[in-house]
């Protein structure tokens, strides 16, 4: 490959290098030797030099939303996955999930090479030539039958060169690719298609509004692009010149998104459209409408807020409340989606929520529909069960399954599972045994998006590269590759693809890419801009759509429901398990749910009315009874869900997918009914009502945080705008102290949290248990608070005049390295002190664990490692080397990253300057999508930190234990009631 | 003293040193028990070391349980033995005499046991030698700020001077023994032990001066120590722990155990040994009384805390109190109380401060209450602090019980070893109880 | 081998040794010690010996503690200066603590060493010149006279009703 060009060389010449370099340390380590043995390098590889990081711009692939990142590379191992600034999706931030792919990486449980059953009762490793050849004769095997059309390749939504090569492949061997997601938004384009005529998924403006309507969007969890949006929100609802935006959220439950919004609206599931229309028809009779109704008028008048009430439940003056807020705050923006509005009539739901959208003037100013998603292109619900069905017929010779778990994510009555038992030969090419992969007769492992090449396109304006940042950890192979390769070995399809590897195939791809892009220079610099970039972004022009006359045919019909129970189900996707994929990683595990704290298990969420009518308590167990089956779990007692109405978190039960996520909890899909939205003929998740009856079965609910009040410790504190209006002065008086205070030269590093910005979503903690070696301890463990997190997310409900009778606070709690630290001189052996640059400094190594400064911790944020935890093969290749494995007997906490303040002073002192504000960033605020964390020096008065810190909100946590914290907490904003 | 009428300096000698007699199957049926509990709990620390403190109920943010209660409570046990050989002979109370060697053992033995605590409870026990200022290569001295240190120095000193204490004190008795025992072993150490001591007025001149500095000096440690102590709590800003009443609070409540635990003690051996004639109702009496003010000054302890709690208007601190009284270890309070509080107040009645079954068995429930004290304190107080997101309940594992059980065998193993090989009762002060024989008195 | 002749008298009654003591003064031997089994005042008058020297090593001992208590916590602490929670590196009032128990423990094993020291054990009389029973019921006083002496010693001590007189070197 001489003729290639420096970049890719580079490049290719690295990872060759870097092959070399990982996959000694793969056999040293696979032998069970202590992976803290240096492995020498014989001849030292160019372009890496030991203790220098090097980061690679790739895109992740752990959800439909496809942002853009960051890996960091240690000595030939990747051990830091950031969010990449350069991307428009996440532009800089990422979430749990994205950072917890790491564990996906190094999983233990992941499969380590080809398996099969084709000559032996169960599964038996074997190499990937007869891998490849046992594949490649089952094709020419059925197509010497003649059979060709029985060939079935589903996989998720692959947008991108991967997708296109297999849709290549099916087509030469006659066979058809399903893409399949568990979240297909299908009712969405189909609300498109009724109202503009487009059959899409718009991108939304939600940083533009001034007030945002969400009906059932969780978009701080798991909707459409969670980062994005969440980053966006924090922009429209944080404090700014006096105000800020206004977010109300309409939903059954109150789910982590609901509790950032200033008002939830607790309503009667599948009777959202009706709200909609009520309030668009109030909106239209007060003459706010831009376009006065635009002929929507007589439709909408039928819907009077009278009648809208007695339906919805939601009482008439909070109609007209959020009808003059929507019309008069422009732009606003009414957002629908999520399980919640997806019943049986979701599609009627989201027209009407467009037409809301459209009386209001945001179409085409918050919603575009120039720049669409790509998940608009997952195939439907029905060419699943009409594959379902065909598989049954044993019209299906040969199954791919493709980075998809059919047989978690669909209802249990579609019999997915037996129905590919029919089918003669399945193969999958997970890397993880999980249920679906279970069934399969050859396994090909693919590489994870970290090993491997590849693109992903998650909109329209984003082409996104994937690019291996490390040789693979087992021996898996990239499935393009191996497509490529077989197709070379059936002689049909000889001749067919001129690429011999995935990367030459993705390359040409790209060439077609750069042909359509203008002024990107030649391909080679084209190329290699995208790889430094993380991919190739466009801009596209915003499209103008105007409402269709269709809507007006439209009939909103009500909801139906399966099941004659007292309860409305509702399983709702999890932010740390998506639809279950993320299960089999301990971080995303042991990460609390932000507003039960709990881990490691499932629970269902029981309003406190209907669990003393129950007869139930925290930890109880109850039975969940549908016509479609049964599930037992913990109750978790909670007033942010309508009383006729029971949740459960998808995501766990588990009966495969490694030691992390089998046997844990419950999986809820197992109950739902195979009831489909009418008009789009998607999945209905929200068509079930339910019995339950309390099973007499009690265990300790498993949760971090057992208290949900601040006991008046004013810990998460509030202010409302007319409060701050009025400009209250924040008292900068000195704290008479018996010491004079403490100097410091250049540095005094501080930090600053807008509790106005968090939202909870607990990707600082994931990002650093990443960063800083925290250990996972386990279930039994943290079920004794014996958890290791550097940094938690308190929260609170607090007592509330609103609607809803509560409002949530979140408050990350980590170590405050105050001025004064009450753990300091506590330490018999000066383990723990003050450093001069103001950092509460902790030495493992002269700790004697005696644990006076814990005991002393105002904050409480210090952990004890009481064991020395252990981090299974190859787990452990992820830990940061710059930062130390704590054994038991010592002492840990937050160190402000102290690695990553060295690193870049030894940069400024390098060109003899001080570290400037914003140069680097700590883990908890570099991944922080809502940017609610910044750090920096609070010496220099120009750093943003140390501005925030004498903000008028700024308040420290526990004051008058005069601790003088470095972290500055901003108040909470809450709206006054209008 | 009517009952010390039949005493005879001879019968004083014959009685102490018949109770250094060849064991009784009575003794060794004590003996041997304890030598395997302190193996068990030996055993249990090996597996606490091997395995991780985790295998102690210990947790976030309870980080101190069960062995700092213990240290605490044996210190405090440790305490009535120096008070009643040294402040009451300063205040020469008579009553002192017959019993303070006992309860100078006691002390001995009590700081023994106390002492491993801090060790036992350590995250890296191997390293404990850290807290000590010790010349090293990297010039690490340890933080003299930090009340643990100050913890190390109170304590050691306060073995190494009871110690002494207890030792100068046994020499004439020492002697005494010496000159009776024939067999040679013992003849010889006896012989060792008692430096050579014939009782000259010379001797007896420089002996009393001495003794007087160590009452002197151990009057003032014996007070220091227990507010060392105290301040390992109240130097934190824990709700619960930061008060300024605890040195006089846990010194008084020191005393209180140690003389319940005296009690404990004498009871049993004075009836086993009979020694009614020198261990008489009169001491009792005069340590019942001393009871009923230290009890008095624990109960006021109790109000005061609730009354500063409230009256600080400070949340953290009333909700400390609150929880305290009314939380999940409610149970524990309560008994505190009912032990330490109501059950010592029927001895303001002489009847029952004389007698012996009831001040045994008041004394078994004072040792009971002041060991929860100590619980309730620590362990309350850490599980309920500043901030409510941190709150979490923590329960003993058997690792801990096994220790703490061990520690009782292990007190009571030097202790009976010291019934058998050392004088249990002065014998040179018993002496100087009696009438001086003189010729006139006897024509 | 020094002419000197040592000569032990052993009574049952407190109030005869007393008596003989002074006796034995008047007959002009002064060099005398006498044994009890417990202290006694009436012993410490009549023999009137000179003030206890032991306070001096107590006083000593005491001070010696007090100037190391100093001493350790201000070098050690200027040694390896460490900031804890803004406070100064050389701060006294929790230094008061270790000074005063170094004070009392070095004070205490002074006064140890200080009766060790004086009260001449084993060297005070020749172990001929004891008996076992002085340890329990009976006082002792001996005598240390010139072999000429030896004559009047004994007609005191039997005069004064001596239950036993024991002889050294005879």
């Amino acid at each position: 490959m001489s003729e290639d060009k420096k970049g890719g060389i580079k490049r290719r010449d690295f990872l060759k290098i870097i092959g070399v370099a990982g996959g000694t340390a793969a056999v040293a380590s696979s032998c069970s030797e202590p992976v803290e043995q240096i492995i020498p390098y014989v001849i030292p590889p160019e372009g890496i030099i030991p203790g220098v990081p090097n980061y690679y711009a790739s895109t992740c692939r752990e959800c439909p939303a496809g942002c853009g990142i960051i890996v960091k590379n240690r000595e030939g191992r990747a051990i830091k996955i950031e969010g990449n600034p350069e991307s428009p999706i996440n532009s800089g931030s990422s979430c749990a999930m994205g950072q917890a792919a790491l564990q996906g990486l190094y999983n233990p449980d992941r499969i380590r090479s080809p398996l099969s059953n084709i000559n032996a009762d169960e599964l038996q490793p074997l190499g990937w030539a007869a891998a490849e050849t046992a594949l490649t004769e089952k094709i020419e095997e059925l197509r010497g039958n003649g059979k060709t059309g029985n060939i079935v390749f589903i996989s998720n939504n692959i947008t991108g060169t991967l997708g296109n090569l297999v849709d290549q492949w099916m087509d030469a061997l006659g066979g058809t690719h399903i893409q399949y997601e568990t979240y297909a938004h299908e009712p969405l384009k189909e609300a498109n298609k009724i109202s503009f005529g487009i059959d899409k998924i718009p991108t939304y403006h939600i940083e533009k509004t001034k007030y945002l309507l969400s009906f059932g969007a969780d978009f701080i969890e798991t909707w459409l692009s969670p980062p994005e949006y969440t980053k966006q929100f924090s922009k429209m609802h944080s404090y700014e010149d006096k105000s800020i935006g206004k977010f109300v959220h309409v939903e059954p439950r109150a789910s982590l998104t609901a509790s950032s919004a200033d008002e939830w609206v607790s309503i009667k599931p599948g009777t959202e459209g009706m709200l909609a229309l009520g309030i668009a028809n109030a909106v239209v009779q007060s003459g706010q409408s831009p376009n006065g109704g635009g002929g929507l008028r007589g439709m909408l008048s039928q819907y009077s807020a009278g009648k809208v009430s007695e339906i919805t439940g939601v009482p008439q003056q909070t109609i007209a409340q959020i009808a003059k807020e929507f019309s008069s705050m422009q732009p606003s923006l009414a957002i629908g989606g999520g399980v919640s509005v997806t019943g049986t009539n979701a599609t009627e739901t989201l027209v009407a929520i467009n037409i809301l959208n459209y009386v209001a003037g945001n179409i085409g100013e918050t919603v575009d529909f120039g720049d669409t998603l790509s998940i608009s292109t997952a195939d439907s619900f029905q060419d699943i069960t009409s594959l379902v069905s065909s598989m049954e017929n044993g019209d299906i010779d040969i199954l791919f399954i493709y980075d998809v778990n059919p047989v978690f994510t669909l209802p249990k009555q579609l019999n997915f599972k037996e129905a590919a038992g029919k089918v003669p030969f399945v193969v999958s090419f997970s890397s993880f045994m999980d249920e679906t992969t279970e069934l399969a007769d050859l396994i090909l492992p693919n590489n994870t998006p970290i090993e491997s090449w590849g693109d992903y396109s998650p909109r329209e304006s984003v082409h996104g590269l994937v690019q291996p940042v490390m040789t693979p950890v087992f021996n898996t192979k990239g499935t393009g590759d191996v497509i490529l390769s077989v197709s070379g070995q059936v002689e049909e399809l000889n001749g067919k693809f001129t690429q011999t590897t995935f990367y030459d195939y993705l390359q040409d791809s790209w060439k077609k890419i750069w042909a359509g892009a203008s002024g990107v220079g030649d391909f080679d610099t084209f190329w290699n801009d995208s790889l430094e970039k993380g991919g190739y972004y466009e801009k596209l022009p915003a499209r103008q759509v105007s409402i269709s006359k269709a809507v007006s045919s439209v009939r909103f019909p009500e909801p139906e429901f399966t099941g004659d129970g007292d309860f409305y189900f509702m399983a709702y996707p999890s932010y740390r398990y998506y639809d279950g994929r993320g299960a089999n990683k301990p971080w995303l595990q042991e990460l609390p749910d932000a507003l039960t704290t709990g881990v490691w298990g499932s629970w269902v969420e029981v309003h406190p009315d209907t669990a003393k009518k129950l007869n139930v308590k925290l930890g109880d167990f109850l039975s969940i009874e549908s016509p479609e089956g049964v599930i037992e779990t913990q109750v978790y007692v909670y007033q942010g869900i309508r009383p006729d109405t029971l949740s459960v978190m998808i995501g766990q039960g588990h009966t495969s997918y490694g030691r992390y996520a089998k046997g844990r909890g419950v999986n809820p899909i197992n109950i739902l009914p195979l009831s489909t939205d009418a008009l789009s003929g998607g999945f209905a998740w929200l068509s079930t009502k339910v019995k339950a009856s309390n099973v007499q079965k009690h265990e300790q609910f498993v949760q971090t945080q057992y208290t949900t009040t601040q006991h008046d410790r004013d810990i998460a504190q509030a202010i409302s705008l007319t409060e701050l209006e009025k400009g209250l002065h924040h008292e900068e008086h000195p704290e008479p102290d018996f010491y004079p205070p403490r100097e410091y030269d250049r540095y005094r590093w501080g930090m600053a949290i807008d509790l106005q910005k968090c939202v909870g979503c607990g990707s600082c903690i994931t990002a650093c248990y990443a960063e800083n070696n925290v250990a996972f301890v386990g279930k039994e463990m943290v079920a004794k608070r014996r958890d290791m997190a550097w940094i938690r997310i308190e929260r609170y409900f607090e007592e509330s005049d609103n609607n809803a009778g509560f409002e949530t606070r979140f408050l990350p709690m980590l170590c405050q390295h105050c001025g004064n630290a009450p753990c300091e001189p506590v330490c018999p052996v000066f383990a723990t002190y003050h450093s001069p640059e103001g950092l509460n400094g902790m030495v493992y190594n002269r700790c004697v664990g005696t644990r006076y400064c814990a005991n002393n911790c105002t904050y409480k944020v210090r952990k004890f490692n009481w064991f020395t935890y252990k981090w299974p093969e190859p787990l452990n290749w992820q830990l940061n080397p710059d930062v130390t494995v704590r054994s038991k007997g010592v002492m840990e906490k937050c160190t402000f990253c102290v690695q990553r303040i060295n690193h870049a002073k030894d940069l400024a002192k390098d060109d003899g300057r001080d570290v400037r504000d914003g140069e680097f960033k700590v883990a908890c605020e570099q991944a922080c999508p809502a940017e609610a964390i910044v750090f920096g020096n609070l010496e220099d008065h120009e750093s943003k930190a140390s501005k925030l810190s004498h903000d008028d909100r700024g308040y420290k946590v526990l004051a008058a234990v005069n601790t003088q914290p470095a972290i500055t907490y901003l108040k909470k904003v809450t709206q006054d009631k209008a | 003293m009517s009952e010390q009428s039949t005493l005879t300096y001879a019968r004083v000698n014959d009685d102490v040193i018949r109770m250094l007699d060849k064991p009784s199957f009575k003794w060794w049926a004590l003996f041997l028990p304890t030598l395997l509990f302190v193996g068990f709990g030996l055993f249990c620390f090996i597996h606490q070391v091997h395995t991780g403190l985790g295998v102690a109920g210990y947790r976030h943010p309870v980080f101190w349980g069960v062995y700092i209660t213990d240290f605490v409570f044996w210190v405090g046990i440790a305490h009535s033995g120096t008070l009643i050989s040294a402040i009451l002979f300063l205040f020469r109370a008579n009553f002192r005499m017959s019993i303070y060697r006992i309860a100078e053992g006691m002390t001995v033995f009590a700081v023994l046991t106390a002492g491993l605590f801090p060790i036992i409870h350590l995250g890296r026990p191997w390293n404990f030698y850290w807290l000590f200022p010790y010349p090293n290569q990297r010039e690490l001295w340890v933080n003299f700020k930090s009340p643990l240190l100050w913890d190390v120095f109170a304590v050691s000193t306060y073995l190494t001077v009871s110690s002494v204490f207890f030792f100068i004190g046994m020499i004439p008795d020492i002697a005494a023994i010496r000159d009776r025992v024939t067999e040679v072993p013992r003849k010889i150490i006896y012989s060792i032990l008692s430096l050579g001591w014939k009782g000259s007025n010379w001797e007896w001149l420089h002996y009393s001066r001495a003794y007087l500095f160590f009452a002197a000096f151990a009057t003032p440690l014996v007070l220091s120590v227990h507010s060392v102590v105290s301040w390992d709590f109240a130097m934190s800003n824990l709700p619960g722990w930061h008060t300024t009443i605890f040195a006089p609070y846990f010194v008084a409540g020191a005393i209180f155990s140690g003389l319940g635990m005296v009690i404990t003690l004498t009871v049993p051996i004075r009836k086993i040994f009979h020694l009614e004639d020198y261990i008489t109702l009169d001491n009792y009496d005069g340590m019942a009384k001393l009871i009923i003010l230290t009890s008095g000054i624990v109960g006021y302890a109790y109000g005061i805390e609730f009354f500063m709690a409230w009256y600080s208007g400070s949340p953290a601190e009333w909700g400390q109190f609150y929880y305290r009284a009314t939380g999940e270890y409610a149970l524990f309070y309560w008994i505190m109380v009912v032990c330490n509080v109501l059950i010592p107040l029927p001895l303001w009645f002489k009847s029952i401060r004389r007698n012996i079954k009831i001040l045994f068995i008041i004394s078994i429930f004072i040792n009971i209450g002041m060991w929860f004290e100590r619980f309730n304190i620590i362990v309350l107080s850490l599980s309920h602090g500043f901030d409510p997101a941190a709150w979490g309940i923590y329960k003993p594992s058997w690792v801990e019980v096994g220790i703490t059980v061990g520690s009782f065998a292990w007190f009571f193993m030097f202790f009976l070893i010291f019934l058998k090989t050392l004088p249990s009762v002065s014998i040179a002060e018993m002496k100087e109880l009696l009438p001086v024989p003189r010729k006139e008195a006897k024509t | 081998m020094s002419d000197k002749q040592g000569v032990l008298g052993i009574f049952s009654y407190l109030d005869v040794t007393i008596e003989t003591v002074k006796k034995l003064r008047d007959a002009g031997f002064n060099n005398l010690r006498v044994f009890s089994p417990f202290p006694n005042h009436e012993i410490e008058e009549v023999m009137d010996e000179p003030e206890s020297i032991v306070r001096f090593f107590t006083l000593g001992g005491a001070m010696l503690g007090a100037a190391c208590g100093v001493g350790f916590t201000v070098l050690m602490s200027s040694d390896w200066p460490i900031s804890v929670s803004a406070k100064p590196i050389v701060s006294l009032p929790p230094f008061m603590i270790i000074i005063f128990e170094l004070t009392i423990l070095m004070g205490a094993l002074a006064t140890l060493l200080g009766f060790l020291v004086n009260s001449r054990l084993r060297r005070d009389a020749p172990r001929t010149m004891y008996d076992t029973r002085l340890s329990e019921d009976k006082f002792g006083v001996m005598i240390t006279c010139s072999k000429d002496g030896l004559k009047d010693v004994e007609e005191i001590l039997t005069s004064q009703g001596a239950e036993d007189i024991k002889f050294d070197g005879v």
